[in-house]
């Protein structure tokens, strides 16, 4: 366990070091704390302090979960591996920065009116199609207008549903017009689904040819195999230093694994924590471990008993130790999470909220206030909400008998689980991917009448607040507001959050990256292909 | 001889009514899945509306029966249609896995079949030598432990170790002969492994249980060394049995990958099939499992052929 | 130093010892194990002689132990037992020590084991202590522990299943060959249908359709109810010549599987019934077709022929004729569906289906630390080397069976 975080620490000081935020003298202090040698601690300064990007070579990158049935469909990406090849061959209005601040993608600028309700995106002049046509106003409204209206089958029809109307203004720009405010429409701009398209004739979206505006132009494309393509040179960003792209489907962790030991690809997304320490040992190998805002969640449903009892709630959320299954489930590569959906990985973190920690006789005394002593409670999971998921509940079964409490752990088939136990059970565990800001979290799985409110629970002023904030363009107020809604989900909410799982990947020595790696996806914000480069090309 | 030739021809018939069977129960059991497509497509993060939105384009509005009337109406004319998902035609998405699928299949029954009758009959010669229980328990152990177990046991000595063989099997175009039989050795190998234990113990048991019969006896009074007594007298008569097992097997090497498939990252028709249920995509599942199904009729019907050309009571019943 | 002296004095002492008396195979043996030990030596040094040395060693305690425990079983049975025991080969003896270990291990479990199989005592794998004889798992739970228990869990669901499977596929297969017809037709294409839908697919279908939200006691008794009517029906198709008969036999039958169903419920919860059943739908075909075959071979024969013309009922015919006739190719499949079925159990956890945790299992043992033996740790080899250790043992004994039965004096 030492290993990973000593390893962590020296990426740290290695990133400090790249972005001049450290000075030689601490680095050597700190590296030797670290258990480096002085020699080895040089090597790393030099190392560090001297990258510099290179143009060139093939990038094989193994991904995990594709699916044979993926296609071209932004409407319908929702494999890792699909999202992944999208951030390559298709663009977006923005980004996410590898610091995790928006950043301009195919909108080089963009702008609100007072009330948030109306958003200017300025289109990069640059930006060009692989078929060389440039990027316009029309192609954009025919890729948003794929997501709406009442015939889309689009997965991210929820996203744009308050998006009233989308105007060209004929100067390279469009306007969306909102019903309500929203001062995160920039930051939704990022969603994976929202990619620009070339558009038809009629207005439609022509998303069929699998043409795009990202760094890398599709050469060929085998889906839930391997896809290949080449640089867009041109593209409309800086970046893309590598000449051709193989991006291989490994579904099995062990063959990406081996895959990347053996020297057959150059990185891997999406390692089995298990072997963790025992990758690190390879000389060859650099693993990537970024704190995310993905979360694990386990959603009581406030609506049926037990868990209409607000002290039952708290008296389970007191039961689990979340720092030995940060240890056993997570291996270390998680971050604590403190019963609210708001990761330190998103703007507005709220800082110095109290940590609920592992307290047995507490919950004994909130079960007997609550007349429920000896509970026994059902806990609903499935292998593939994430690996480790069921050891994660058994562990938590066995936590909770300190409080004189049953958790019968119920494995449910992968098959299906979304559909059938998800918002169904009155308990269950789910993995939620990371979302940009808070207020998409919140307004997705948290509000009282979302769809996917998936522990039913109802507060009226954390629904007050959730429509205050929304529009609220001043950042100060705003983050004063998500202080108040984590401290109402945290003692009140019906989500127990054990942690925020944090991305973990891996990549040979030779390939190298910037000092921060976004917090948004794996990969890099699932853009590694256009932002790292090869040392040695 | 024309007796055999009818029989072909009834149990063709026959296999036709037992896809026919095969595609219904197919059919429904996808139906009955909880969950469904639309859901599957589009996830976690969908509508209502969103879902009824794609199960209309995708005419999961109709009833169950009308659908499967209207699948089936195409198949008999030999258009499997094209996959609800994607779009795309469903001899597209397997045609190639499936010759893919077909040639692991048959790399590795060209090893394991006759190694394993070869080492069976061996066996069955020195039964209860130490050759025969060290032949025995390490067969044993290889089909003992889990398939993908064994493959990664494979992949660390031969590809992390010693490098001799490439850990991943992803084919490209046009790679030559023998770097396909280079890239495809090890799945091939953890099949054989696995296969083999099978064919060679039924092997050895089909001859053992011969060897007391009276005519065997009078083979060895004659004075016959023992491997004439087993090889001209026993095996004719463990034919039944032993084609019985390798027909399985060859079968299972077909059908049974998927697992093999998922660990050395070969593009066969397994990983497909997982993939489409996981979806329910029915018309590609459908197409599939008849296909697995067509496969093993045929390799059946080739081992009851067998057993009745090699058994010269059933050959001419009386 | 001192080793490699000692180790080969040894060797030499005991093949000159061996040749002395005109021990001639254990003479050969041992001075060709010289010979091979001199190579070694050269080759790998001390730590190839120790490896040998440690094989040997084992090999020898498994002999002995085997050789004990077959005179402790003659010393127990009554006289004809005995002699037949006294035939056995040691592998034979070595394969009834492991099943009855096993057994031991599973019916005393809880007594036998030193913690809980979910209890978790320690750092995610601990290497082994005094406390825990093989380590920890991926949670600190005691690996010794849940091997014991494993050996209850998994052990139980693959015999229920196999057993299970046998019953159908055999009763049907016997049913199949002796009446013939369309009958016989009949069968063979049902299991065609089951046997043609790939079995991982098909359990995955099954398991996802039955397992998931309909897995309630209600369901699973059920099932067992009508798969023991089914059952039950098959004998009486063999049994029965009557209307009268049909009648009391369905009564019968009615009565059996409504204890049986009882029985299961009160052992196995749901969803073990439901993965029972599945094991048993998708192997009872393997068993249907061996059991065709090989009494399709005897039905030919010619003193069934007689027996049909003496007049005798199918019945006897099965019971005296054709079984008996056919009883080794099926214990051999036995042998290796057993373990099949492990086998099939442990990739089922692969798809998420399986045995309910915290239940130790061997199958999932493997599978859930599967990854690690890419770094060359011993983990998982655990509990595969347990399920190879067993399905060596149960091969054994039935080898030795398979050579009983055949009749064959030598």
């Amino acid at each position: 366990m030492t290993d990973i975080k000593d390893q962590m620490l020296l990426d740290r000081l290695a990133a400090a070091a790249r972005e001049g935020k450290i000075s030689r003298r601490s680095f050597m202090h700190y590296a030797a704390a670290a258990g480096l040698t002085t020699t080895a601690a040089t090597g790393l300064w030099t190392g560090a302090a001297k990258a510099q990007p290179a143009k060139g070579g093939t990038f094989r990158l193994g991904m995990h979960d594709g699916n044979t049935s993926d296609t071209h469909d932004p409407g319908t990406y929702v494999t890792f591996s699909m999202i992944q090849v999208a951030h390559t061959y298709r663009s977006y209005l923005t980004l996410i920065e590898p610091d995790g601040s928006l950043g301009p993608d195919l909108a080089s600028e963009w702008s609100a009116s007072p009330d948030a309700k109306e958003w200017t995106f300025k289109i990069n002049d640059n930006a060009t199609f692989h078929s060389g046509n440039k990027v316009t106003a029309n192609d954009v409204i025919a890729s948003m207008n794929h997501h709406r209206g009442e015939e889309t089958t689009s997965a991210a029809k929820a996203l744009l549903s308050d998006v009233e109307d989308l105007v060209d203004n004929g100067d390279n720009s469009v306007t969306f017009k909102l019903a309500a405010g929203n001062a995160d429409l920039p930051w939704l701009m990022t969603d994976y689904h929202l990619a620009i398209v070339p558009a038809n004739e009629d207005g439609t979206a022509n998303w069929q040819s699998g043409d795009g505006s990202g760094p890398y132009k599709m050469e060929e494309a085998e889906f839930g195999v391997r896809y290949s393509l080449t640089r867009h040179e041109g593209w409309h960003l800086e970046g893309a230093y590598f000449d051709d792209l193989q991006l291989i489907v490994l579904n099995d962790p062990n063959a990406r694994q081996t895959a990347l030991v053996t020297g057959d690809v150059d990185a891997v997304t999406q390692l089995e924590l298990k072997t963790l320490a025992l990758l690190q040992r390879d000389p060859n190998i650099e693993i990537d471990d970024v704190p995310s805002a993905a979360a694990i969640t386990m959603p009581m449903l406030c609506d049926t008993a037990p868990f209409d009892n607000v002290d039952v709630r708290n008296a389970l959320k007191l039961s689990l130790n979340r720092d030995e299954l940060i240890e056993k489930i997570a291996f270390g590569a998680a971050t604590k999470a403190n019963d609210f959906h708001h990761s330190p990985a998103m703007p507005y973190f709220p800082e110095g909220i109290e940590q609920r920690e592992y307290d047995p006789d507490q919950a004994k005394s909130l079960l007997q206030k609550a007349g429920a002593e000896g509970l026994t409670v059902n806990l609903s999971v499935a292998d593939s909400v994430f690996s480790g998921a069921v050891d994660m509940c058994v562990l938590f079964a066995e936590h909770a008998k300190q409080a004189g409490i049953t958790i019968n752990v119920n494995r449910e088939p992968n098959d299906g689980y979304y559909s059938d136990v998800w918002l169904k059970k009155p308990w269950c565990v789910v993995q939620w991917g990371a979302r940009p800001t808070p207020d998409v979290m919140y307004s997705l799985a948290y509000k009282s009448d979302a769809a996917w409110n998936e522990s039913r629970w109802q507060n009226e002023r954390f629904n007050e607040l959730l429509l205050q904030a929304k529009a609220e363009l001043d950042d100060e107020k705003r983050a004063e507001m998500y202080r108040e809604m984590a401290i109402l989900a945290k003692d009140d909410g019906g989500t127990i959050i054990p942690f925020f799982p944090n991305f973990v990947y891996a990549r040979r020595k030779n390939v190298q990256h910037g000092p921060d790696l976004a917090p948004s996806w794996q990969m890099d914000g699932a853009r590694a292909c256009s932002r790292w480069w090869f040392a040695d090309a | 001889m024309g007796d055999i030739l009818t029989l072909v021809g009834k149990r063709l018939g026959l296999g036709l009514i037992i896809l026919l069977v095969i595609s219904l129960i197919i059919f429904f059991m996808v139906e009955l899945l909880p969950g469904d497509i639309a859901q599957a497509v589009l996830g976690q993060s969908a509508t209502p509306e969103n879902l009824a939105a794609l199960r209309r384009e995708m005419g999961l509005d109709q009833p169950a029966i009308v659908r499967y009337l209207a699948w089936l109406g195409d198949a008999v004319t030999l258009d499997f249609g094209s996959s609800i998902v994607t779009d795309a035609r469903v001899t597209e998405i397997i045609g190639e896995r499936f010759m893919n699928t077909l040639f692991l299949a048959a790399y590795a029954a060209v090893i394991a079949v006759p190694v394993s009758i070869i080492l069976g009959v061996i066996v069955a010669l020195l039964r209860n030598s130490i050759f025969d229980r060290v032949a025995n328990v390490v067969s044993l152990s290889f089909i003992s432990s889990p398939e993908f177990f064994l493959g990664y046991i494979l992949i660390l000595y031969f590809a992390v170790k010693w490098g001799m063989f490439p850990a991943i099997a992803s084919l490209s175009e046009g790679m030559s002969f023998l770097d396909l039989l280079e890239r495809t050795f090890l799945p091939a190998l953890t099949l054989v492994l696995v296969v083999m234990a099978h064919m060679m113990r039924m092997t050895r048991a089909a001859i053992i249980n011969l060897l007391a019969s009276p005519y065997i006896e009078m083979a060895r009074l004659k004075g016959a060394p023992p491997w004439k007594v087993i090889v001209k007298h026993a095996l004719p008569n463990a034919w039944a049995p032993i084609i019985n097992v390798v027909a399985l097997n060859l079968a299972y090497l077909i059908t049974g990958v998927v697992l093999v498939e998922v660990v050395f990252v070969y593009p066969g028709i397994g990983q497909a099939l997982v993939d489409a249920v996981s979806k329910r995509d029915f018309p590609v599942v459908q197409a599939c499992c008849l296909i697995f199904a067509a496969t093993f009729i045929l390799l059946n019907l080739a081992a009851d052929v067998g057993a009745i050309l090699t058994n010269p009571r059933l050959r001419h019943p009386k | 130093m001192i080793f490699v002296i000692l180790y080969f004095a040894l060797l030499l002492v005991l093949s000159c010892g061996a040749a002395y008396y005109n021990q001639r195979s254990a003479f050969l043996l041992l001075f060709s194990l010289t010979l091979v030990s001199l190579v070694v030596a050269i080759i790998g040094g001390i730590p190839g002689l120790r490896f040998i040395s440690i094989a040997a060693g084992m090999l020898l305690a498994a002999g002995m132990m085997s050789y004990a425990f077959r005179e402790f079983l003659t010393a127990l049975a009554s006289d004809e037992m005995a002699k037949e025991l006294r035939t056995a080969p040691l592998t034979a003896a070595f394969g009834m020590f492991v099943i009855f270990i096993v057994a031991i291990m599973g019916i005393f479990a809880p007594a036998i084991a030193p913690y809980g199989e979910a209890e978790i005592v320690s750092q995610a794998f601990a290497p082994p202590d005094n406390n825990m004889l093989l380590g920890a798992d991926q949670l600190g739970r005691d690996m010794f522990s849940r091997i014991i228990y494993g050996a209850r869990n998994t052990v139980a669901l693959a015999l229920c299943g196999t057993v299970l499977a046998f019953i159908l596929g055999a009763m049907a297969g016997l049913l199949a060959a002796t009446k013939g017809g369309y009958f016989d037709g009949f069968m063979g294409r049902m299991a065609d249908v089951i046997m043609s839908i790939p079995s991982l697919i098909f359990a995955l279908l099954m398991l996802s359709i039955f397992g998931g939200s309909l897995a309630s006691p209600q369901t699973s008794s059920w099932l067992l109810f009508g798969f023991a009517v089914i059952v039950g029906l098959l004998f009486l198709a063999a049994a029965a010549y009557s209307l009268v008969s049909w009648l009391i036999g369905a009564a019968i039958v009615a009565g059996v599987a409504f204890a049986f169903a009882l029985a299961g419920t009160t052992i196995f919860n749901a969803s073990e019934i439901i993965l029972i059943l599945v094991v048993a739908i998708i192997y009872s075909p393997r068993v249907f077709r061996l059991t065709r075959a090989v009494a399709g071979n005897v039905v030919v024969m010619d003193y069934i022929e007689a027996a049909k013309l003496r007049g005798e009922k199918n019945w006897y015919l099965i019971r005296r004729e054709i079984l008996p006739n056919s009883t080794a190719p099926l214990v051999a499949e036995f042998g290796l569906e057993f373990c099949f079925v492990f086998l099939l159990i442990a990739g089922l956890s692969f798809l998420g289906l399986g045995i309910q945790p915290p239940t130790a299992d061997w199958g999932s043992m493997v599978r859930e630390n599967a990854t690690l033996i890419s770094f060359g740790e011993i983990t998982p080899l655990i509990p595969a080397a347990a399920i190879a250790l067993l399905t060596v043992a149960v091969n054994f004994v039935v080898d030795w069976m398979l050579h009983r039965s055949s009749g064959l004096k030598e």
